[in-house]
């Protein structure tokens, strides 16, 4: 007689633990917030009151909202081109298969890392006691953290090309660096256009909050709106944030179908986003420094490439990226040599942060602290994937009962998603006091709208086969979505679950700024007292934590293909 | 209604936007007869199939099967009677990432009530019966192997547990073996239709070629452009007439002629 339950192999055993561990661990996260069920439903109708006392919105002195608004997208745009020119060199070394060797790329990989881990927030705040309150700070903080994601992806991409090409270009006699230019970067390409894109629709979402330490932008007035208790102008910036990162997100949709064409670009580490583009795309910006046969026989007469619309249309985009600097230079009145003599100041901050003896008691607070910032990770993780599935079932074009839910869904979710999450936590420590419940309510609620567009994204990804099969039995349509639609799509829910567990315990650490709970405090305090040795411990610890969680929750995703 | 009759479609047609998929096409197929539908691709086999099912509804014309009005069925009326239409697919349209027990399960779904997250969310009694018709397949030993780590022909194999598992009383099958090689193909065919006969189901099966149908069907239809220009025993079936089918397509597909197509022969069209 065979088994009639499934036999359990060490895949699912391991699994079954994993899945056991990650459920006590956020039951324990739960209790050590001080939360129950029921305190999510109080909080809603204490944030009701609040928002009752914001209605009306109301704009004072709107041009200079306006102005520090396009001072925000300006630092956002600034920070992510330094990151990216940083990137090349740093995402090359860091790719095992064209680093000199094994140190360099372990300790490019390893300075990447750092730079994740670190939120930009808090580079901000570091930076701003370093060199003063202003955008200098502000754009330094945002390019060094994005170092950590561009830097990342780039070295994965070179790590995933196609190695003909640049044994090719090296069997001619050419050197590494003729060898990355010819045989390298033009397979990157396109897919560095999409990260650059991508994380800058990210940075413009972080670059609201960094007035909040002082480092410049539109969080400057939503700082003092807030302090002041002026509520209908504080939601009236948040409507001008709203506007301007959901237009930015249109905006950047546009420029990428118009560079990478309509297929969807997929970056290779992160499986939402997960990378198409093997086959090269030549349509993208610049195509690089050619390598140029300098006695190549003429083809067809003309020894310039011809002006296809194609390459119009990348030469039009470049020169609009290079204006754009030039403007944003100018208007930030920025000048690059200032942003090289900043440097060596921070250098002088990165010796001073080494931490040197803290006594018992504030290491005790400091590792509490930080439990208390990983649980605040946990729950707003459980409460974001619970509260964002029947979202994505909405916002699924396949799933969705009908299509105005669909429409409204989607746009309901690129307005959701405006609204970053530290504001919302801003908003939440104004309606339920301060404390970690407000700022894991801030969170989950962030996540809900970042996980229902993932899952609704991946959702739309299953086959629609085995679910019409599923069907022509006789199936309803409730036996359909567990017997067919979740199955096929639980590898990419998972990764995302997990991928925004990452992203909340990151986010975590800073919620503190603003009250919500977590390390955030101990940390933005060090940096006002300047007591750079504690700033230095928090650090690193934030870095060993979010950084062993990153590993295992990159681990786990692979385990669940 | 004459319940004698398992199918029985009047004038059906069905536009797809501006093209005509099926027109004015109308057949009758009585309880217990395995019938084999011939054509090019796009003649309108799917099509028919997927009508007879309610996954396509009919633009004009009446589908009536197994006594029920499938045109206007719904909810749970339609449910029940897909109920009792197994139905195999081309691309086997397995869950490839559950377990092949678990695909043969869902066919059970429409006779339990509430959605059943994996194997153990199937009454024992359904396990037992799923493992049964993995069995009559020949694949029991794979029942906790994921699906798609199974070949082709494999896979194949556990969508027909599936529809098994629904206990039909008409099997549908589009293209089932059009993705497999040649001598899978003959085994697949052998194990669908063989079970079929056992459990005396009705059958409609769409093919490219005929001559795998001809040991088995008792009666080959033959569309194109969507309206039947072939319906005979397939006894009384002659090697050339086949040939005259097909050359006939051949020729007109070689034509492109889009107007209207000219009547074959009477003689094919004769039972």
């Amino acid at each position: 007689m065979l088994a009639l339950t499934p036999p359990w192999t060490k895949r699912r055993v391991l699994l079954a633990v994993t899945g056991a561990c990650l459920a006590v661990a956020t039951a324990a996260s739960w209790r050590d917030l001080g939360m129950v069920p029921t305190s999510l439903l109080a909080g809603v109708s204490d944030v009701r009151n609040l928002m009752e006392r914001m209605l009306p919105p109301r704009l004072i002195d709107g041009g200079r909202v306006l102005e520090l608004a396009l001072e925000t997208f300006l630092m956002a745009f600034v920070g992510t081109a330094l990151a990216a020119a940083v990137s090349i060199p740093l995402g090359g070394l860091a790719a095992r298969n064209i680093s000199p060797n094994r140190w360099t790329a372990g300790a490019a990989r390893g300075f990447i890392s750092a730079c994740r881990a670190i939120p930009d927030l808090v580079f901000a705040a570091i930076f701003v006691r370093v060199l003063g309150i202003g955008v200098l700070p502000g754009v330094i903080a945002i390019a060094l953290h994005s170092i950590g994601m561009i830097g990342k992806l780039i070295a994965d991409a070179i790590e995933n090309i196609d190695e003909g090409p640049r044994h090719a270009t090296e069997a001619v006699g050419a050197n590494r660096l003729q060898a990355f230019t010819a045989g390298v970067w033009p397979q990157i390409l396109p897919s560095f256009v999409g990260i650059c894109l991508y994380r800058l629709d990210i940075n413009l979402r972080t670059s609201v909050v960094l007035g909040f330490v002082g480092a410049g932008g539109i969080g400057f007035a939503l700082r003092d709106a807030f302090g002041g208790l002026l509520y209908p102008q504080a939601l009236g910036i948040v409507i001008v944030i709203v506007i301007m990162i959901g237009l930015f997100e249109l905006v950047s949709g546009r420029i990428r179908r118009a560079l990478l064409g309509d297929a969807a670009v997929v970056l290779p580490s992160h499986g939402w986003m997960g990378l198409g583009s093997r086959r090269p795309r030549r349509k993208a910006l610049g195509q690089g420094p050619q390598p140029t046969p300098a006695k190549g026989r003429p083809a067809s007469g003309s020894l310039r490439p011809p002006w296809t619309r194609e390459r119009l249309t990348a030469a039009a985009y470049l020169a609009m990226f290079l204006g754009l600097i030039v403007y944003a230079f100018g208007e930030l009145q920025l000048s690059p040599l200032e942003v090289l003599w900043a440097l060596p100041d921070l250098g002088r901050v990165a010796a001073k942060v080494i931490p040197s003896q803290i006594d018992a008691a504030l290491a005790g607070q400091i590792f509490s602290a930080m439990v208390e910032t990983i649980a605040i990770g946990f729950v707003a993780t459980i409460i974001g994937a619970a509260l964002s599935i029947p979202i994505a079932l909405m916002a699924a074009r396949n799933v969705a009962p009908a299509k105005w839910v669909y429409a409204a869904a989607r746009y309901g979710l690129v307005v959701w998603r405006g609204i970053p999450e530290l504001i919302l936590a801003v908003i939440f420590v104004a309606a339920i006091g301060l404390g970690p419940m407000a700022g894991a309510f801030a969170l989950s609620i962030y996540s809900v709208g970042f996980l229902a567009k993932l899952v609704s994204d991946s959702l739309e990804e299953v086959r629609p086969g085995p679910r019409e099969a599923v069907m022509a039995t006789g199936a309803t349509r409730p036996q359909e979505m567990i017997t067919s639609l979740l199955p096929q799509a639980l590898p990419a829910v998972a990764g995302h679950v997990l991928y925004v567990l990452d992203i909340n315990i990151r986010t975590s650490t800073i919620l503190g700024l603003v009250g919500g709970g977590g390390i955030g405090f101990l940390l933005f305090n060090s940096l006002r007292v300047l007591r750079w040795e504690v700033t230095g411990a928090i650090l690193m610890l934030i870095f060993v934590s979010v950084y062993s969680i990153e590993r295992l929750s990159g681990w786990l995703r692979t385990q669940l293909r | 209604m004459s319940v004698a009759h398992a199918v029985r479609v009047q004038g059906l047609t069905k536009h797809f936007g501006d093209h005509a998929a099926l027109q004015d096409f109308s057949l009758e197929v009585p309880v217990g007869q395995l019938v084999a539908l011939v054509g090019e691709s796009g003649s309108g086999k799917s099509t028919l199939l997927r009508h007879l099912n309610g996954l396509h509804r009919p633009t004009a014309g009446a589908v009536e099967v197994l006594g029920t009005d499938v045109g206007s069925a719904k909810g749970a009326a339609l449910r029940s009677l897909r109920r009792r239409i197994g139905f195999v697919f081309q691309q086997f349209h397995l869950v490839g990432r559950s377990t092949c027990l678990e695909n043969v399960l869902s066919g059970s779904l429409g006779r339990l009530k509430g959605p059943r997250p994996g194997v153990i969310g199937y009454p024992i009694a359904e396990r037992r019966d799923a493992l049964a018709q993995l069995e009559r397949v020949g694949l029991a030993d794979r029942a906790f192997q994921r699906a798609d780590t199974l070949s082709g022909g494999q896979q194949q194999r556990v969508a027909i547990a599936r529809a098994l598992m629904q206990r039909p009383n008409l099997m549908l099958a589009d293209e089932p073996v059009a993705s497999l090689d040649p001598e899978t193909s003959k085994q697949v065919m052998d194990v669908l239709l063989r079970c079929c006969l056992e459990l005396n189901l009705t059958v409609l099966c769409s093919l490219h070629q005929v001559e795998m149908a001809l040991g088995w069907c008792q009666r080959v239809v033959g569309l194109r452009d969507g309206r039947l220009v072939l319906d005979a025993a397939a006894s009384d079936l002659r090697e050339s007439d086949l040939r005259d089918f097909y050359s006939d397509t051949e020729t007109r597909k070689r034509k492109a002629d889009p107007t209207r197509t000219p009547v074959p022969a009477a003689a094919i069209t004769a039972r």
